[in-house]
């Protein structure tokens, strides 16, 4: 029973993997806007930077699906279900990444701003070479962990219809009257990917500072 | 505010010298510098001394604009910037920061790079050398500072002196005409900031002009040619170091020299 | 203006919504953070099995999906015997995952009183329970109030989730407008500014309670 109820819910790993990933990559671009913006020297397009992230933070994601998989249709604007969960999740994580990547350009020391404009290093330079190379290693667990929950919250994609672990395993729970079981299995995937992903991360955290010596 | 300057030598006299006129800083109305004057001569070496919160650090800080004087000019190793409420024009910024090298209190190595590429990149970027043309001035400068087999170390692994003595190796390698070192043995215990004199005794042996904001009282009557004393974000008195620590001429240099000499 | 009229319609169908969503995080809270300040102390208790059954039930209750517990409560408690309301359902896996993380921040808040403080305490005769109860406690839960604070924004908006096994709150009432006028756009726009307004005065409060508990450390 058990392998039968693998077999079917694991097929929903793909999609669930497609849409966490695909949406922290596209999240993880907009945020970069959103943190240059909000950075700017023009004071309309930080406010409006602010306001982006703030308006995506208050509102419960699954409210994010529904608004876009159901309210955009609406003025013809079609979407498939995968799309429109990675449209929501893309959206949702830009506000998220953009305050990880802000909380790591602040953990930066000024010193290190202050030895490039005395070295004469052009700004360019400075945040290409010096300021994100830091800030990369310092945010990198907070990625790696909000990664973690994006795949936790990849699961609301299965009530817009998305074919992806959570999706299954209500389909088998139906149908197998498993409900226990196969929720298990669900859950135990989960947990799988997200120790795989804690793991690698923390190597690679390892890894880099070890590199630079600092441990 | 376009303080010209009369007395304007020609450019050649003026390499590695140092001409500071009327410089003065303000936050909001709050004055941190006032009329900050001082000249100095290729290869001479000034200390600044004084009590916290004089404005030594603001002072040198706005020699290569870290911080925006509000009035004045500065003129470092041919290169001349007149402070305003605008910021100079960027070419004369660069300038001002390719003729001063500076060396800070927590030394700022970047610790995501080694001590290799912490002296090549600024080499690299700002004037554009070759990996190979870097490496050799770097390799050289390592010698310099007694630390040749640190090249591939991280900072992080590093003693607090030896970092330090990277950073006076990093900012060398762009050749500036100028030295300015803010506190820079006030981070180490006091027989690891030994080793930073020692480098910075012997860059000053060879003729390095260089400023230098310090504590160290035996640093600044023996290796410094002047010591400028300043109190309340303006200048106390200048003069052959010497003379400063034996006869002191302003009431406030006194008491603060016998608090520093006493303790 | 027509935007204005049509909401107003709406309000009276979504406000019992909105109530069950208050009542549902409510509950949630109240018995999740005494839950998870009771998870933080068997983790830290030096009897094993304690600190095992608390390991499990923090794993789970944060490594799952919410969505994914509430459907595991969902289908396996009726089979198990255990015929619950979809609210009551919705509350158990709501606290849970409440309790759990709660737990992390109760165990930081503990973890974050300094040793000294211990060693005074039991140095004046306070030892064991008296001493964890009046001096090692109230600073920790000075200390986690802020961060449960945050999570107590999270559970209101994780209540929507209940949505999905037809707990009558505000989604669900949401979905129901929707499905019978199609002005699905309109009404789920309503419902997220609903959910944001109320995250943003709640968010108003967090902070707040941040000023008046930081209070005590500012010199004047």
């Amino acid at each position: 029973m058990i392998t039968q109820l693998l077999t079917s819910i694991a097929q929903g790993v793909g999609l669930t993997l497609y849409v966490t990933g695909a949406s922290l990559l596209f999240g993880g671009l907009i945020g970069l806007v959103l943190v240059g913006a909000a950075r700017s020297p023009i004071a309309i397009i930080r406010a409006a930077a602010t306001l982006y992230i703030n308006v995506v933070r208050v509102i419960p994601p699954i409210t994010w699906l529904f608004l876009i998989y159901f309210g955009l249709p609406q003025y013809a604007l079609r979407l498939s279900t995968l799309q429109a969960a990675i449209i929501g999740f893309s959206i949702i994580a830009s506000a998220f990444m953009a305050e990880i990547y802000r909380s790591g350009l602040l953990s930066i020391p000024d010193g290190q701003r202050e030895a490039a404009h005395a070295l004469g290093l052009s700004p360019f330079t400075t945040v290409g070479h010096i300021i994100t190379p830091q800030a990369f290693r310092v945010a990198l667990p907070a990625i790696a962990t909000y990664g973690i929950g994006l795949l936790k919250d990849s699961a609301l994609a299965s009530t817009i219809g998305v074919r992806e672990i959570t999706y299954y395993a209500q389909q088998s729970a139906k149908q197998t009257h498993e409900g226990l079981l196969s929720f298990v299995v669900a859950g135990a995937l989960y947990i799988i990917i997200s120790l795989v992903v804690a793991l690698v991360a923390r190597r690679v955290d390892l890894k880099l500072r070890r590199k630079i010596g600092v441990l | 505010m376009g303080l010209s300057f009369g007395t304007k030598a020609p450019p050649t006299a003026l390499s590695g010298e140092v001409e500071v006129s009327g410089l003065g800083k303000k936050y909001g109305v709050i004055e941190v510098l006032k009329d900050v004057n001082i000249s100095m001569a290729e290869g001479e070496v000034v200390s600044v001394i004084g009590p916290s919160g004089a404005g030594k650090s603001t002072f040198l800080r706005c020699l290569n604009y870290l911080e925006k004087p509000s009035s004045g000019t500065i003129a470092i190793g041919g290169a001349r910037v007149v402070a305003g409420e605008k910021l100079p024009d960027k070419a004369s910024l660069d300038h001002l920061r390719r003729v001063t090298g500076m060396v800070f209190q927590s030394f700022n190595l970047f610790p995501h790079l080694t001590v290799m590429e912490n002296i090549t990149l600024p080499q690299r970027k700002v004037l554009g050398s070759s990996k190979e043309q870097a490496e050799e001035v770097a390799n050289q400068l390592l010698k310099r500072v007694g630390l040749p087999e640190k090249a591939k170390a991280y900072p992080a692994r590093l003693s607090g002196g030896q970092q330090q003595r990277i950073a006076i190796a990093r900012a060398l390698a762009l050749s500036p005409k100028v030295m300015l070192f803010d506190e820079p043995t006030s981070a180490l215990d006091p027989e690891i900031g030994l080793e930073v004199l020692a480098v910075m005794r012997d860059l000053a042996d060879e003729g390095m002009t260089m400023l230098v904001v310090t504590h160290e009282m035996h640093f600044a009557r023996d290796v410094s040619e002047r010591i400028m004393v300043m109190g309340n974000g303006g200048v106390l008195e200048i003069g052959p170091s010497r003379q400063v620590m034996s006869e002191p001429q302003n009431d406030r240099t006194r008491q603060f020299l016998k608090a520093v000499l006493d303790r | 203006m027509d935007l204005i009229t049509q909401w107003l319609g709406w309000m009276p169908n979504l406000t019992p919504g909105l109530v069950i969503s208050l009542q549902l995080t409510g509950l949630a809270l109240l018995i999740g953070f005494p839950f998870g300040l009771l998870l933080a102390v068997m983790a830290e208790a030096k009897f094993k099995p304690f600190q095992w059954i608390s390991f499990a039930f923090v794993e789970i209750g944060r490594g799952l999906p919410a969505l994914v517990l509430l459907y595991l409560l969902y289908f396996s408690l009726p089979d198990a015997g255990i015929t619950l309301t979809s609210l009551t359902t919705a509350i158990i896996a709501l606290s849970w995952n409440t309790g759990a993380y709660a737990s992390e921040y109760f165990r930081a808040g503990l973890a974050a009183v300094p040793l000294g403080q211990k060693e005074a305490a039991i140095t004046s005769g306070l030892s064991g329970w008296t001493g964890f109860r009046i001096v090692i406690l109230p600073q920790a839960l000075r200390i986690s109030t802020p961060p449960l604070a945050g999570l107590a924004v999270l559970v209101f908006q994780g209540s929507a989730l209940a949505f999905v096994i037809a707990v009558p709150e505000l989604m669900s009432k949401a979905f129901e407008i929707g499905s019978i006028t199609f002005e699905y756009l309109s009404v789920y726009t309503l419902t997220a500014v609903i959910y944001g307004t109320l995250t943003l005065i709640f968010l108003g409060l967090v902070r707040i309670l941040e000023l008046r508990l930081g209070r005590h450390l500012l010199r004047n």
